[in-house]
């Protein structure tokens, strides 16, 4: 087991939203209370508009709470310098040419820890030198900001983040406009820190299966500004995802953590068969408007002939034979 | 962060350069000199012909200083409105100090109602082209004030950047209203003063205009750590610990001082001010303010330098504003390096 | 201080500022072309019913004159090159012409006694009944000239009140019988018509946006660009007075004085051009590195020779002023003995704080600056640019007095004064 998390961050009574002249709009208002802690990722999950960069602005200190306290390393009268040097922030704020290079946009991290005017020591050089490392984006050192492409960019702006030097990394969205692998090594990458820097990550995302798989602890917030933590293990069992998300189009299925594209019909089946067959089988039955139940009129057993599946349909005491599941649908529609 | 080599010697060559242009608006004017005799005038200043000693020192020479002093500080504060704006088409005048400056002028220049004033501040014993400076300069100053009053009450720099084009837009209304009510004598003579000249800081001026802009550009080299940091934006800059309304604050003062001071000693002077940071840009292939405040500083005055010596328009009597020159010889520059530049982005 | 005529020859310019660049800073093309559009129509139509009779000088008199036609003196234009007076059996006719940009466009207008009809085939041009007994003008020439014609009471509106120095209008702005009616781009229409002047003088290039006083045409009355200062010589500004004379009826004074006016001129000029010495002089102040002096066929310049001054630029062209870098005038202005019309200053000290630069001249340093303002009001206007157009013989007798000490007996200068 690793060394006894200690505790980095704490909100109390924070109610986050905007002023605007006299008047609050509050976007998220009975917050628990919320710890980071080191060597953790939380993940912050929600609903479009539930107000999870409003929270990530909130903490991370680019906008003030409309009410409550945020504790800092004991106190909660922190300057954005000091600040600067506990939290480092990747945005969703896109950072344009500007004549950038890679390496010139990662050495600003050190800008919290540098001298008055700019100059760079040997920490400062090894910190961008490490953070360019973890990230693997040494070969793109000397392009220029607006060549690269979006998954780079975001490896190049958490790089920015970690030569920052934090013991809190804060990550609105990393993932968006990333492909399949990209998402998947960036959370690999994230959970890696997590584990070896110590460091307490939190990233709002929409990934929810990505989320389950690394997350220490899950942010769920709700629209209405309800959120619920723990592990994501423990929101799955307990509902907590189905009441987040869930609505009369959007199904959450606890089998598989996932959710649910086509809401289910009332077509029983019964499947029978075991394995990853078994498995596609269901999730091309359900696309198709069929329930899997446990008995039913219509049966569908998975068998096997020569090392290839095959698909009997028995229906009415007659047994049909298919040799794909695209036939078997084709028979079934 | 570092200045490499090869920037090195770039900006050694654009000082040999500087030098030389420095030298050539020394050499040319509408009347000739000889080499032998400019070099008599610094060297043996005895022998010299005294009418030749008057133009190249009293004429010429604070002539090119002040295009030195000009074409730092316009540029700079280009640099620096366009970075804190992140567009790339701010310019030092951009917050209306300049449009501040031509109201302090026009006040005292046009419409016969400011005869009056124009007694009483005669009666106080300011005259002739310190009055011109002093109302340009209390112009520049009220707008900066009221700009700086309206960024501390604003959170976000594009708002800043509206409030500013909006004063000066309301301040230049104000100006066609005074030279509307005008005579045609007095709209020529503030017409005369929107060219923009170099020509007419002197002595005690110089020396005003001097520690003026070098104060500017002392700040604005001061603060090129935060101008790297906006250049992320400014949540980035906030999140790495700068102050936006102070970044802001200490950015607005220094091009206030710089803009305000040289349009209130020469006129405005437009074009430098929005092309030489993108010339710097090019050139240096760099965001770093630390390299781009010295290439700014070089190439604008560069720049400013040979305007005025082809202001002289050879062979002829005449000089052409500098102001009319700066933008016909500057904006093709500026579209060839856009040309030739081979990203997509220059900015 | 922005004396409302500091240079005259700088005028010239200004009124090209006003019809061309004035138009710039305020952002309205479109209007001013229109404005544009509808002058160039109304001088087209001027310019055809004028076309039979195009002469600058005014030898012509009607066939049919009698001895006792209404008219008993004729006045004869002799110097002026940009206006002529024709009489004809009862009325006279003024012609303002524009040489200038190789034009010679021609405003027509009838001077017409009370009762007399218009004559045929001047259907387009404008009518002033004479004599005219209440006029609105708006330069400070105009106001010498009605003084001069002895009918400074007759101005019953001014441009601008402040530049007055004539005692008769100044005390009628003071009591409120003559009225101010605004600069010319800005003219209150409303308060002309109120008036209901015989005729406003303007001094608008003729060549100018005429449409600006479309309003006032059409409420009937007469808009004459009175513009002496496209006048290249002394005595052909000043010869203006018969115009004023014409439209009064007061030739036979008109001419009498003027006759002296030439005759004092030509004298005090030709002891001024047979001087023995020509001290070599400058004329005015840069401003923002740009100096401004006559060009030599402006009436300056031919003041200055009429003075026996030696004027560097004596021989160039052009009527207007010649814009010049401070450096071409350098190598002039710091050996020249003389410095006149040095601009808005009253001392020395005034001058240098102009720059500083000024103190290396000769004339600084041998005290001879002299300036146009010993008369001037408590505007600081100068009487030299009212009264000084009509008698140059005064301004000629001061130059000389200035350039050549000794040859003119003793008296105060009249319009200058020097720089101390």
């Amino acid at each position: 087991m690793v060394s006894a998390a200690t505790t980095l961050l704490t909100a109390r009574n924070l109610q986050t939203g905007y002023r605007s002249g006299a008047k609050k709009i509050v976007v998220a208002g009975g917050l628990p209370e919320l710890l980071l802690q080191s060597g953790q990722l939380i993940c912050l999950l929600g609903p479009n508009g539930s107000g999870k960069s409003t929270l990530l602005r909130t903490l991370g200190g680019l906008q003030p709470p409309l009410d409550g306290e945020i504790h800092l390393g004991g106190t909660d009268r922190w300057t954005p310098a000091t600040l600067a040097r506990k939290i480092s922030l990747v945005l969703t704020d896109r950072v344009r040419g500007n004549n950038l290079t890679v390496d010139s946009l990662v050495a600003l991290g050190r800008y919290p820890w540098s001298g008055w005017l700019g100059g760079l020591n040997a920490t400062d050089m090894a910190c961008i030198e490490w953070a360019i490392r973890v990230t693997g984006i040494g070969s793109l050192r000397d392009r220029k900001i607006h060549t690269l492409s979006d998954g780079q960019n975001q490896k190049v702006m958490l790089a920015r983040a970690l030569a920052q030097d934090t013991p809190i990394l804060m990550l609105d969205e990393p993932t968006a406009h990333l492909d399949l692998p990209s998402r998947i090594l960036l959370m690999r990458l994230l959970h890696q820190l997590a584990r070896e820097t110590r460091k307490a990550i939190l990233l709002s995302t929409h990934e929810l299966d990505l989320a389950l798989q690394v997350a220490d602890e899950v942010w769920l917030l709700q629209s209405g500004g309800q959120l619920r933590s723990g592990a994501p293990e423990d929101l799955v069992l307990n509902g907590s995802f189905e009441y987040a998300f869930g609505g009369e189009e959007v199904v959450f299925d606890k089998g598989s953590g996932n959710f649910l594209i086509y809401t289910p019909q009332d077509k029983p089946v019964r499947i029978t068969g075991e394995g990853l067959t078994l498995f596609w089988t269901r999730r091309a039955l359900r696309r198709a408007g069929f329930e899997p139940v446990a008995d039913a009129g219509l049966h569908i057993r998975i068998a096997e002939r020569d090392g290839q599946p095959i698909w009997l349909v028995e229906h009415q005491g007659q047994t049909r034979e298919y040799g794909s599941i695209q036939k078997l649908l084709q028979a079934l529609a | 962060m570092t200045a490499s080599p090869l920037k090195k010697v770039r900006l050694t060559g654009l000082l040999l350069l500087l030098l030389l242009a420095f030298l050539l608006d020394l050499s040319t004017g509408t009347v000739n000199i000889s080499l032998k005799e400019m070099l008599r005038v610094f060297f043996s200043p005895s022998t010299a012909d005294p009418t030749w000693q008057f133009i190249v020192k009293e004429i010429r020479l604070p002539k090119a200083f002040t295009a030195v002093l000009a074409g730092c500080g316009l540029s700079v504060g280009g640099l620096q409105m366009q970075t804190l704006f992140r567009n790339p088409l701010a310019d030092p005048s951009i917050l209306g100090i300049t449009a501040g400056a031509s109201l302090g002028v026009a006040a005292v220049m046009l419409a016969g109602g400011s005869m009056a004033t124009l007694y009483a501040i005669k009666e106080l014993g300011v005259s002739g082209s310190w009055l011109i400076i002093g109302a340009a300069c209390l112009g520049a100053g009220a707008v900066m004030l009221l700009v700086l009053i309206l960024s501390r009450r604003l959170r976000d720099n594009v708002m800043m950047l509206i409030v500013g084009i909006m004063i000066g837009s309301i301040t230049l209304a104000l100006v066609s209203i005074w030279q509307y009510f005008s005579n045609p004598e007095q709209v020529k003579d503030y017409l005369l003063w929107t060219f923009g000249s170099l020509g007419g800081v002197t002595g005690g001026q110089l020396s005003m205009l001097a520690i003026v802009v070098v104060i500017g550009l002392i700040v604005a080299f001061l603060s090129n750590k935060m101008l790297d940091a906006l250049l992320l934006g400014e949540n980035y800059a906030r999140s790495m610990g700068l102050s936006a309304r102070k970044a802001r604050t200490v950015i607005i003062c220094s091009t206030s001082l710089l803009a305000g001071s040289i349009t209130a000693f020469c006129g405005p002077i437009g074009f430098i001010g929005i092309a030489v940071p993108h010339i710097a840009r090019f050139l240096f292939n760099t965001a770093s303010h630390r390299i781009l405040i010295p290439a700014c500083c070089l190439i604008g005055t560069t720049l400013l330098l040979l305007c005025d010596t082809f202001a002289q328009l050879p062979g002829s009597q005449t000089v052409l504003p500098i102001n009319i020159i700066t933008s016909i010889v500057g904006s093709p520059l500026v579209i060839v390096l856009l040309l030739r530049q081979t990203t997509a982005h220059p900015w | 201080m922005a004396n409302k005529h500091r240079h005259l020859f700088l005028q010239v310019e200004a009124f090209k500022i006003k019809n061309g660049l004035l138009c710039t800073p305020i952002d309205n093309h479109v209007d001013m072309y229109l404005i544009r559009s509808f002058a160039r129509l109304f001088l087209l139509v001027f310019t055809l019913s004028a076309l039979s009779c195009r002469q600058v000088t005014s030898d012509k008199t009607s066939p049919a004159t009698g001895e006792n036609r209404p008219f008993p003196t004729k006045s004869r234009i002799k110097y002026a090159q940009n206006f002529t007076l024709d009489y004809f059996d009862d009325y006279k006719e003024v012609k303002i012409l524009n040489h200038s940009a190789g034009k010679s466009d021609t405003l027509d207008f009838l001077l017409l006694p009370a009762g007399v009809a218009v004559p045929e085939g001047h259907a387009h041009a404008q009518v002033i009944r004479i004599p005219v007994r209440s006029m609105i003008v708006m330069g400070s020439p105009h106001i010498a000239q009605a003084d001069f014609a002895g009918v400074a009471d007759r101005v019953t509106g001014v441009g601008d009140g402040q530049y007055v120095f004539n005692p008769v209008v100044a005390e009628g702005l003071r009591t409120g019988r003559v009225r101010q009616v605004g600069l010319e781009t800005n003219l209150n229409n409303e308060l002309v018509i109120s008036i209901r002047p015989g005729v406003v003088m303007t001094m608008t290039n003729p060549d100018a946006a005429f449409g600006e006083y479309k309003t006032l045409l059409d409420a009937g009355i007469p808009v004459l660009p009175n513009a002496d200062w496209l006048e290249t010589t002394p005595l052909g500004k000043a010869e203006w007075v018969k115009l004023m004379g014409a439209l009064t009826d007061r030739e036979a004074l008109v001419d009498k004085k003027f006759d002296s006016v030439v005759q004092a001129y030509l004298h005090l000029a030709s002891i001024g051009k047979t001087s023995a010495a020509h001290p070599s002089v400058i004329i005015g102040m840069p401003f923002k590195g740009t100096w401004y002096t006559p060009a030599g066929g402006s009436y300056v310049a031919q003041l200055l020779r009429d003075a026996g001054a030696g004027y560097h630029w004596s021989d160039t062209r052009g009527t207007g002023s010649l814009s010049l870098s401070f450096e071409t005038v350098a190598p002039e202005a710091l050996k020249a003995d003389f410095w006149l019309d040095a601009g808005d200053i009253g001392s020395r000290q005034d001058i240098l704080a102009q720059d500083s630069r000024y103190g290396a001249f000769r004339s600084f340093q041998s005290d001879n600056i002299y300036n146009y303002n010993r008369r001037v009001n408590a505007a600081g206007s100068s009487d030299y640019w009212e009264s000084g157009a009509v008698n140059p013989q005064r301004v000629l007798a001061d130059l000389i007095r200035i350039l050549h000490p000794g040859v003119l007996p003793a008296d105060t200068l009249f319009y200058y004064k020097q720089i101390k």
